[in-house]
């Protein structure tokens, strides 16, 4: 067990290695007049030439790789070449807002995915076409239409919830939970549906086989086969699609957070992008592939405690 | 376990109630103002943050707003545009405009207890100069700050500057504190003389500032609030959702979200800063040769129905015009205002003079935001015979682009500054908006009377802007209004030229 968290930690090394040399020579190596966008369009010459020395825009590509890679280590991303803000501290006061939003609402999909799906395996009939309906209207709602929907009924007629998020330093836990209510809502609306769908053909499945059979035959309830047998069997199947769902909803919740004004890593990613503000996408880049190695980690560790028969493999 | 409809029914009710009981929180409108007591604090919806708060590094409009709740500024500018004492009580011009003097207010300190003075004007001067800043070209006329005693600062000019006054009471008349602009901690925290100081503890960067008024400030007819809060809503749904709620006092819309906001009773102040329209820059001919023809040039301004067009694509809001220059500048000529009429069957006639009857082809980059008017510009050329082709989307390497002759022509909305600030900015030869660099002798005469014109430098730009519309260097569209609505617990005064109104234009409603 302990080996095979060593060896998944160690091949996530690798890729974020790799991911990082690719990114920095994608971003980097297109050059642009990054220095223009920073001064403004009245800079001269001179003025352009001194902003690309001050950046270190001036030295070969692998020289700046290995300086990069040298304070990175050391958990020195950079600062922000515009608001000379550390790039370590930007992601530390914004990846809390996101992971909180993000994970309350995939533990609360999972929840409520495992119950729709198993319910509508179980009872097929109306439930079973309630939730294959509401499959297709969750998925293919977008999450901001959702989420636009939410606040202008819940927020600014029933007065509700609050229609911006007033998270900031301070501010009691109750001021988190209300801002996060209606995006976390919206995200539960536009993920649990794609869950149930997935979870129901797998217990489905499950019920086919004969095993269930043999299991009933022996008296045991349908509650208890549910519950202790199937359901870890359709464990990684639903895993998976949780797993993809999470890490869609990394990129997916940039425009959530826009429009609920969350100070998440979302809008720090649009800016940064758009203004090319380098180090501020270099840091964000290695915090999904962080992210990305660990929910992948989880979710292994996961399936092979529910399903033993994973494990060996 | 059977899921019978009844369990599901309690199960959603559980889900709902645990929903309602997390919103204790809930909706936090403040003060409804509903007792009739004024309110005491103003919360603006922003659209960016600062990049940062070291003041040579203020930008215009939103760049600027923030920069004023903590800066005072030599020069104060009032909404119409006149200038008025701030920090500097007078200033005056020697004979031949190269130097300004001024005179500064005594008894006047920084939040850290620093005195400002003469010395302190030539600290921030040198700094400004040196920093690189988005506004560096303001200082660029000033070639060095003299400090004669502790209320008196001579700046001695490389040429006459007609907007120099204009510029001190913008980024480059910002002051802060000589000693923390030496510091880094400037660019995070602010240290001013101005009226609120700024509450570091409870501000996130790129989502709230706040601002709390300073005790003793100088000038205490500019201090409204004992609090300002400056919220960051990049998207305009935000904006609009946080105004309707009650979640700020004022904040910029646009022509579609302003309906719902005077649903809701939200008042509109309008100004007008930019104007809109296309940029003919290779006027030459270097790489279209049919922009060379003047024939050419103003068929492509009568070729635009601008009413309907203002209608459908801003709702209205704006203003038709054929001038490029702004209405409050100085520089603006009532008879050229409607100068290009809709006019499709004089267009043709004038490509025919010309010799481009069969046709002739007008490359545009495509920029964001401006898809559907380019557009409805597509179909309205192809009626004339000019074939519009839309080209890639503009990257951020855009303004490189330009200057390096990229582009033959653009649609772009640009802002209506002073004369002197609109000659440099698409006129001139330096003008970033003019990449090719065109001129004659004739124009380039009118421009130095606009430079050299001191008192008179306005009046005289109205031969430059005659001379460019009747050149056709531009075909302008219309003025666009800027929709800015607050409630009915502040007033609010639109400044000229200003995107946003000045922090001082907001007072308790009464």
């Amino acid at each position: 067990m302990i080996k095979f968290v060593i060896k998944r930690l160690a091949s996530g090394v690798v890729v974020l290695f790799a991911v990082s040399v690719l990114t920095f020579s994608l971003l980097y190596a297109a050059g642009g007049s990054i220095a223009r966008n920073i001064l403004g369009d009245t800079a001269t010459a001179e003025q352009l030439a001194l902003k690309e020395h001050e950046l270190g825009l001036d030295q070969p590509l692998f020289v700046r790789y290995f300086i990069w890679l040298s304070q990175a280590i050391r958990g020195d991303l950079g600062h922000s070449w515009f608001t000379s803000e550390p790039v370590a501290t930007s992601l530390a006061t914004r990846v809390p807002v996101t992971m909180t939003m993000v994970i309350s609402a995939m533990i609360i999909i999972a929840i409520l995915a495992t119950l729709i799906g198993s319910a509508a395996a179980v009872k097929r009939g109306w439930v079973d076409k309630l939730v294959q309906i509401g499959a297709v209207i969750g998925d293919s709602v977008p999450g901001f239409i959702i989420g636009v929907f939410l606040v202008t009924i819940l927020a600014i007629q029933l007065k509700l919830f609050p229609a911006t998020s007033t998270i900031a330093p301070g501010v009691p836990a109750s001021a988190w939970v209300a801002s996060m209510a209606l995006p976390v809502i919206a995200l539960i609306i536009n993920g649990v549906t794609g869950g149930a769908q997935q979870i129901r053909s797998a217990v489905i499945k499950q019920f086919e086989k004969d095993y269930v059979r043999t299991l009933r035959s022996r008296g045991i309830g349908e509650g208890e086969i549910l519950f202790k047998h199937v359901l870890r069997s359709a464990a990684p199947a639903g895993l998976t699609v949780l797993s993809l769902q999470l890490i869609g909803m990394l990129g997916g919740v940039v425009i959530i957070e826009q429009i609920f004004a969350l100070p998440g890593i979302g809008p720090l990613a649009v800016v940064a992008t758009s203004q090319s503000d380098l180090p501020v996408v270099m840091g964000i880049v290695m915090y999904t592939v962080v992210v990305v190695i660990i929910v992948n980690l989880i979710v292994d560790l996961l399936n092979g405690w529910l399903n033993p028969k994973v494990r060996v493999s | 376990m059977k899921f019978g409809p009844k369990k599901v029914l309690m199960a959603g009710l559980l889900a709902a109630g645990l929903a309602l009981s997390a919103c204790s929180g809930g909706a936090t409108s403040g003060a409804s103002g509903a007792g009739g007591t004024a309110t005491t604090t103003l919360t603006l919806g922003t659209l960016q943050d600062v990049r940062s708060w070291d003041p040579a590094q203020a930008h215009v409009g939103h760049g600027l707003q923030p920069y004023q709740a903590v800066y005072d500024s030599l020069i104060l500018r009032q909404p119409d545009g006149k200038l008025a004492p701030m920090l500097a009580t007078e200033w005056k011009y020697n004979a031949d405009q190269t130097v300004l003097t001024l005179k500064l207010h005594d008894g006047v300190t920084f939040s850290d207890g620093a005195a400002f003075d003469a010395d302190a004007v030539k600290a921030n001067m040198d700094h400004f100069k040196k920093a690189n800043g988005p506004q560096m070209s303001q200082l660029a006329s000033v070639k060095e700050i003299k400090v004669v005693d502790k209320s008196t600062v001579e700046l001695g000019l490389s040429a006459a500057d007609p907007a120099l006054t204009y510029f001190l009471s913008q980024a480059a008349g910002l002051m802060g504190s000589p000693k923390a602009l030496e510091t880094d901690g400037i660019k995070t925290e602010p240290v001013g003389s101005g009226p609120y100081v700024m509450d570091k503890a409870n501000s996130v960067k790129d989502s709230v500032n706040v601002f709390n008024a300073r005790d003793g400030y100088w000038n205490k007819d500019l201090q409204k609030f004992s609090k300002i809060t400056f919220k960051v809503l990049a998207d305009v749904t935000a904006r609009t959702n946080a105004l309707v709620s009650g979640q700020v006092d004022a904040t910029l819309l646009d022509p579609k979200n302003g309906k719902q906001a005077e649903g809701a009773g939200m008042k509109l102040e309008t100004n007008q800063v930019d104007w809109q329209g296309l940029l003919l820059m290779d006027r030459d001919g270097t790489k279209n040769p049919a922009l060379k023809d003047l024939r050419v040039r103003q068929a492509l301004n009568y070729a635009f129905d601008r009413k309907t067009m203002l209608d459908q694509i801003l709702l209205g809001q704006g203003t038709i015009t054929s001038q490029p220059f702004g209405k409050e500048s100085g520089a603006w000529v009532e008879s050229l205002e409607n100068k290009y009429n809709y006019d499709p069957a004089k267009a043709k006639s004038l490509l025919k003079a010309a010799g481009y009857e069969t046709g002739m082809t007008l490359d545009l980059p495509s920029i964001p935001g401006f898809e559907p008017i380019l557009a409805v510009m597509k179909q309205q050329l192809a009626d004339i015979g000019v074939t519009l082709n839309v080209g890639a989307a503009v990257m951020n390497t855009f303004t490189a682009d330009v200057a390096a002759q990229k582009f033959t022509s653009m649609y772009f909305s640009l802002f209506q500054g002073e004369p002197w600030v609109a000659i440099n900015q698409m006129i001139n030869t330096n003008a970033l908006y003019n990449p090719f660099k065109s001129s004659t002798p004739e124009l380039k005469a009118m421009i130095e009377a606009v430079q050299t014109g001191g008192d008179k430098s306005a009046t005289n730009a109205q031969k430059v802007n005659e001379y460019v519309v009747d050149q056709a260097w531009f075909v302008p569209l219309y003025r666009v209004n800027q929709m800015y609505y607050h409630n009915n617990k502040v007033t609010v005064t639109p400044q000229i030229q200003m995107a946003v109104p000045a922090i001082y234009n907001y007072a308790p409603a009464k």
